[in-house]
């Protein structure tokens, strides 16, 4: 394989698998501790059935855990072996591998201890091996490869992540034991502890993230001004989400307290969906590492002057520059007429998918892009206001799965206009470029899941599951767009478009989340979560026809 | 870089996502200076090369390649001296335009790259 591509397959598959790593080693820390914390102590009031469960959860995580570490120091020797010439071992002697093999020991012997003796695990050894997993992962933090203040950003990283392991790490615990648990006493016992556990864990990430804001971001023009200081205020965003869910669940637990158990399904649903925002954390975290921290970005900062200039609205742009005045087919021209002239058998490319370098852009590639994103501001506008007229009870508008539709087609056709069908890159050549490839994957997800919602939508599907698809995939867009969403790291162009990115990702999430409460609630919950998912669409949309990239 | 942008399209509807795919800048470590400087000019004959980052670099596993005005290509071997966030090394230049192209390997397993293109005049 050619080695510039597999340094980008590296990078970008090393995010993903960097965010599947936190969630694991999430569930497996908190899925410990909630055991001895909650679920064994409390048997006599909840029942064996939640530590059966528990353990059960945690010896999986921690089974994730190993896969998603080997995974990781797997694709960073294979990287190294590749680029820098370096024997397997020799690979494996760098310290974030070393790391990375001591979190998978320490993994291993978790989960063999959890499965082999369940609830009967031995705790001081299953804790021990928690902590062990928790430092090697600090070993891979910014903090390790900092030069000034280390000591103070190890202690933080840890903290941070041990705060997210309690809260985000033990929900899905939490969710499972509201489950099992059938009477208020029950109910009772798991959120009230439950509650005073996510204070702990909360308690260490606002202690530890005042620490990065110091150590980190140090000002407060690189809260928007750097790609570090944007990823961490949607870290932010999701954390209030979160917070304000959380609080709901407080309220809760003190009505359980009062003898009403009429709070306990919406306690429920939105411990499901605080699952959900707490992944998206996870795998925004994920992307953040790796970014440089912004006080090392110390030129080409955007600043608030910028930001206002380029977020004022103006005129979507409705009409396309021509083809062929786009950089890469007027370059492809010039070379096929020297080819010509020189009577060659063939004229170089002028982009070769996975060479590693970026293809040349001029300014009607920036109308090009602008009139993508105008046009697809106006089919998610549209999609939009026409679930917000289903909603309303306007019957035919229930038909707006099809706009997804035309939505795929229009992004088949124009998202990659130096390939096929538009371009001189043939169809297989082109999947060499990793965003062609994604392109394409996506091209066809969203022409299948507008398939589904529409039949949804139609009726006559009766299994539960059917429309979750649509939800779950809308909050997981959102959530991959946060992921990616600084792809390049001081040019301010690119960070003035990430900031679109990072609004667009938060009101995606909130819409995937809004309508899994509308179908997993009842009553007025229902109704208000009904409304509102069409309303962050809309403004998914409004935001895309205000984009611009000049 | 700004292909990103077309990445944004077909991302931005917040649909049909399963994977957070990306052309990852790999800009986890970032070159704070360098000697040649990026875009800038040396003088023919022997010369040292100088790059300093922001975070702790792994030297073994760290590479730096110059391409020669002919695209010729030469590893450069890493001098084992200096603070841990410096690569060191030398060159031997005759006048053209040149290029090195720089991977490192962060202390916490990030992987980055960049290029550093320059001129060389004759003394």
């Amino acid at each position: 394989m050619d080695v510039n591509l597999l340094v980008d397959l590296f990078g970008y598959l090393s995010i993903i698998v960097h965010g599947c790593t936190i969630v694991a080693q999430s569930m497996t820390i908190g899925g410990a501790l909630f055991l001895f914390i909650l679920a064994l102590p409390m048997a006599s009031k909840i029942g064996p059935q939640v530590a059966i469960t528990t353990a059960r959860m945690a010896a999986w995580a921690a089974f994730a855990l190993v896969v998603c570490e080997a995974a990781t120091v797997a694709l960073q020797a294979s990287v190294l072996m590749a680029t820098v010439d370096l024997s397997l071992l020799d690979a494996l002697g760098a310290t974030s591998a070393e790391a990375g093999l001591v979190k998978i020991g320490a993994g291993l012997v978790l989960s063999a201890l959890l499965f082999a003796y369940g609830t009967a695990a031995p705790r001081v050894p299953v804790l021990l091996l928690a902590l062990v997993v928790l430092v090697a992962a600090t070993m891979t933090t910014h903090a390790a490869a900092r030069l000034d203040d280390q000591g103070v950003l190890l202690a933080a990283s840890f903290l941070h992540q041990l705060g997210a392991a309690i809260w985000i790490g033990g929900i899905p615990a939490f969710v499972s034991a509201l489950g099992t648990v059938h009477d208020r006493t029950g109910w009772l016992a798991v959120g009230a502890r439950f509650s005073r556990m996510s204070m702990a864990g909360v308690a260490c990430i606002v202690v530890s993230a005042a620490a990065f804001t110091f150590y980190y971001i140090a000002a407060p023009d690189a809260l928007y001004g750097t790609a570090y200081g944007v990823m961490a205020m949607a870290k932010v965003a999701m954390f209030v989400m979160l917070l304000a869910l959380g609080y709901g669940n407080f309220r809760a637990v003190e009505r359980l307290k009062s003898g009403s158990d009429v709070a306990v399904p919406r306690m429920k649903r939105f411990a499901e969906i605080e699952i959900g925002i707490g992944f998206s954390i996870f795998f925004a975290a994920a992307s953040l590492t790796s970014v440089p921290p912004s006080v090392d970005l110390v030129t080409d900062r955007v600043t608030w002057h910028e930001v206002v200039e380029r977020n004022a609205p103006v005129w979507p742009r409705m009409v396309s520059p021509q083809h062929d005045v786009l950089a890469l087919p007027a370059l492809q021209a010039k070379l096929d007429a020297e080819a010509a002239a020189q009577h060659a058998d063939h004229a170089d490319h002028a982009f070769v998918p996975g060479a590693g370098f970026l293809p040349v852009r001029n300014a009607a590639d920036i109308a090009w892009s602008e009139f993508n994103h105008h046009w697809a501001g106006v089919f998610v506008t549209l999609i939009g206001l026409l679930a917000l007229l289903n909603q309303g009870g306007v019957r035919w508008a229930r038909h707006w799965p099809l706009v997804f539709m035309g939505l795929a087609v229009f992004l088949f056709l124009r998202s990659d206009p130096e390939v096929w069908p538009m371009g001189d890159e043939g169809f297989f050549e082109s999947l060499r470029d990793i965003e062609v490839l994604q392109h394409r994957f996506f091209v066809f997800l969203t022409m299948a899941f507008a398939l589904f919602e529409w039949r949804v939508r139609l009726g006559g599907w009766n299994n539960t599951w059917a429309p979750k698809v649509f939800p779950l995939l809308t909050a997981i867009g959102g959530a991959a767009l946060l992921t990616h969403s600084h792809a390049i790291s001081n040019v301010k162009d690119a960070l003035l478009i990430e900031l679109t990115h990072t609004p667009l990702a938060l009101f995606a999430i909130a819409s995937g989340w809004a309508r899994w409460l509308e179908i997993r609630s009842e009553g007025r919950l229902s109704r208000v979560a009904g409304w509102l998912w069409p309303v962050f669409f809309l403004a998914v949309g409004l935001i895309l026809l205000d984009y611009r990239e000049a | 870089m700004q292909k990103i942008s077309r990445r944004l399209l077909v991302i931005s509807m917040g649909m049909a996502l399963l994977l957070p795919l990306t052309r990852e800048a790999q800009a986890h470590a970032i070159l704070l200076e360098s000697t040649p400087e990026i875009g800038g000019s040396a003088q023919a004959g022997p010369s040292a090369v100088h790059l300093r980052y922001n975070s702790r670099i792994d030297r073994v596993r760290s590479r730096l390649i110059l391409t020669r005005p002919d695209k010729s290509t030469e590893v450069l071997p890493i001098l084992n001296e200096g603070s841990d966030d410096v690569l060191n090394s030398h060159i031997d230049l005759t006048p053209g335009e040149y290029s090195i192209r720089w991977q490192v390997l962060a202390v916490d397993g990030h992987i980055t790259r960049g290029d550093i293109p320059f001129t060389v005049e004759a003394r």
